[in-house]
């Protein structure tokens, strides 16, 4: 390292590739999500479910074990409903997660004034949001598109060739589940960050989001009586969307998955802009 | 002749229902460019047009040649910028915030870490690199802030009142290091300040903003070889003949009050001849000053 040079000259090595320089953001941001012990601790955790249902789905077409309970293998029905239960459950630790991290990104830059900082380069606003996009969609899906996947495949494997031909639309309703509850999480999560600049707030809104939401939805279906307050339940028409994608929808639902969906493209859509509206370089003295 | 560094024509921009700028039209090339204008002139608008954070309404900008509309990213491949205010992450270190600053620039990790390095013991925070940015006094953030407008080697830097809270010792500091810039001769500088003087000891050219139009451009430089030929003469013992004298070697006069005299050396005549006129004639030169057109009389006439 030439540090013994403290003259100034300039550069004329060569260049990262741009399209990929969105990533030199989400690096850093990793370091700062993971110094916090108490973060690393939780993220681990939410392995825990998943561990737990590789184990149950191995266990589930061991014929030995299960034979000193009694039981034959395929014990335990393994279909749509067991694989969207766990991305439900792993859903909900996504929600926490998005929680505590989705309020380090941009909130702190936004109190510190750090955009100009980073749009005087050669780097746009869709790249920045990228960037931080892409922590949280790292995050979430390790813990809900890849342990989803695995479960998927070792069941596969387990059971044999015929199982996943007939169960490939399994599949493909646990990418899209989990690509679907990642884009409303990132972009809940930094519009959250943007919108509020103190952390704990806006930690507190993204949960708030679905709790208030779920709760406003059943004071509606309390006082209209006619099934419109799930359009505020995000939770909710996420699940319906998801039962969409792993094909099992049931005709009684009080929505349809058409109008789940609708409603969670414009709820992405308010968020888009809000996260359009509040990163800008504010530095107008004019 | 080089290309200019910033070129305006008609520049107009426009943030909601006000016009901020008003029909700019300009061609800069001196290696350091002062920014000047009273609060609300547009300084700031004007910098941010340059980078390309607002789209001019009417009119051209083009920055190294490249315009402002349509090529704002190359533009900002080769632009450092150093905000005015606090820019910066600050539970980061400064060497990973510097690092990060030229990674996003494009420069590989590696390199990014060597010349964060470089660029940090350049402008003096050397030792403490690894600190906190939130734990840095005033002076040592602003220095932080060149260091990262400066990491990747950019050909233009523009500087947001680098010295603005600066004690005169780190005031000191920083304008050094800019006229150490300057005379590296390897990059621009477009210093934007209230202070006149900061402007006055490191530009070239200085550029007056008042309600959003150039009221005033100086060459500097030119000014200042210019006003070497002007005197002001404070003198004793002289019986009222002395300015005769000295009109009388060629040079225009005036007697401001008696014992002053405020004269224009013509080429070929030098301040000896004035020395050797007053021995000849038995006059005590109390005071003799080349006069100055500082920076502020030049500031306060365009303002008027």
């Amino acid at each position: 390292m030439a540090v013994y040079k403290r003259t100034y000259r300039g550069y004329s090595g060569a260049l990262t590739n741009p399209a990929w320089r969105f990533l030199v953001l989400q690096r850093y941001a990793f370091k700062a999500v993971f110094r916090s012990r108490f973060l690393l601790i939780g993220y681990v955790g939410c392995f825990i479910a998943p561990l737990l249902c590789l184990c149950v789905l191995y266990l589930n077409q061991n014929a030995s074990v299960l034979s000193m309970a009694g039981e034959k293998p395929g014990f335990i029905k393994i279909d749509a409903a067991w694989f969207q239960n766990l991305l439900s459950f792993q859903g909900i630790l996504a929600g926490l997660l998005t929680a505590f991290v989705g309020p380090t990104l941009v909130a702190p830059d936004l109190a510190n004034g750090a955009l100009p900082m980073y749009l005087s380069r050669p780097f746009s606003r869709a790249e920045y949001i990228l960037g931080k996009g892409m922590v949280l969609g790292s995050l979430i899906g390790s813990i809900t598109l890849a342990p989803l996947l695995i479960c998927f495949i070792v069941q596969s494997s387990l059971v044999g060739f015929n199982w996943f031909t007939k169960n490939s639309y399994l599949g493909t309703g646990i990418v899209l589940s989990s690509l679907l509850l990642m884009a409303v999480l990132i972009l809940l999560g930094l519009a959250m960050s943007a919108f509020v600049r103190w952390r704990l707030v806006a930690g507190a809104l993204i949960l708030g989001v679905f709790a208030a939401g779920k709760g406003f939805g059943a004071v509606i279906n309390a006082v209209m009586r006619n099934g419109a307050g799930y359009y505020f339940d995000i939770q909710y028409l996420l699940s319906t969307a998801a039962a969409s994608l792993f094909g099992h929808s049931a005709d009684d639902d009080p929505i349809s998955p058409l109008n789940a969906w609708i409603a969670i493209i414009v709820f992405c859509s308010l968020l888009l802009l809000l996260i359009n509206r509040k990163l800008r370089v504010c530095e107008v003295a004019g | 002749m080089t290309q200019p560094v910033i070129e305006l024509a008609g520049l107009h921009v426009r943030i909601g229902k006000r016009e901020i700028l008003r029909g700019l039209n300009l061609e800069l090339r001196g290696l350091t460019v002062g920014l000047l204008g009273p609060n609300g002139a547009g300084k700031s608008t004007l910098i941010n047009t340059l980078l390309g954070f607002w789209k001019p309404t009417q009119g051209t900008a083009r920055v190294l040649g490249y315009d402002v509309r349509t090529d704002a990213r190359q533009i900002r491949a080769q632009i450092g910028y150093m905000p005015e205010n606090d820019s910066f992450i600050s539970d980061m270190a400064a060497i990973s915030y510097v690092r990060m600053a030229a990674e996003l620039s494009g420069l590989p990790a590696e390199a990014a870490l060597e010349r964060a390095h470089e660029a940090l013991f350049y402008v003096g925070l050397g030792e403490a690199r690894y600190r906190k940015l939130g734990a840095y006094s005033l002076g040592m953030k602003q220095m932080a802030k060149l260091a990262q407008a400066i990491v990747h080697g950019p050909k233009l830097v523009i500087l947001d009142e680098p010295t603005n809270g600066l004690d005169p010792q780190a005031r000191l500091r920083m304008i050094r290091l800019i006229q150490e810039m300057r005379a590296l001769g390897t990059m621009h500088l477009v210093i934007c300040s209230h202070l006149l003087r900061d402007i006055e000891e490191t530009c070239e050219e200085a550029v007056i903003l008042k309600a959003g139009q150039i009221v005033h451009y100086s060459n500097l430089e030119e000014e200042r070889a210019s006003n070497r030929r002007f005197i002001e003469i404070e003198t004793e013992g002289d019986d009222g003949t002395f300015a005769d004298a000295i009109e009388r070697l060629g040079c225009a006069c005036a007697v401001t009050t008696p014992g002053r005299i405020k004269t224009v050396l013509p080429e070929g005549i030098e301040v000896r001849d004035i020395y050797r006129l007053a021995a000849d004639r038995d006059v005590q030169l109390r005071r003799l000053n080349f006069r100055r057109d500082s920076l502020e009389d030049i500031f306060l006439k365009a303002m008027a």
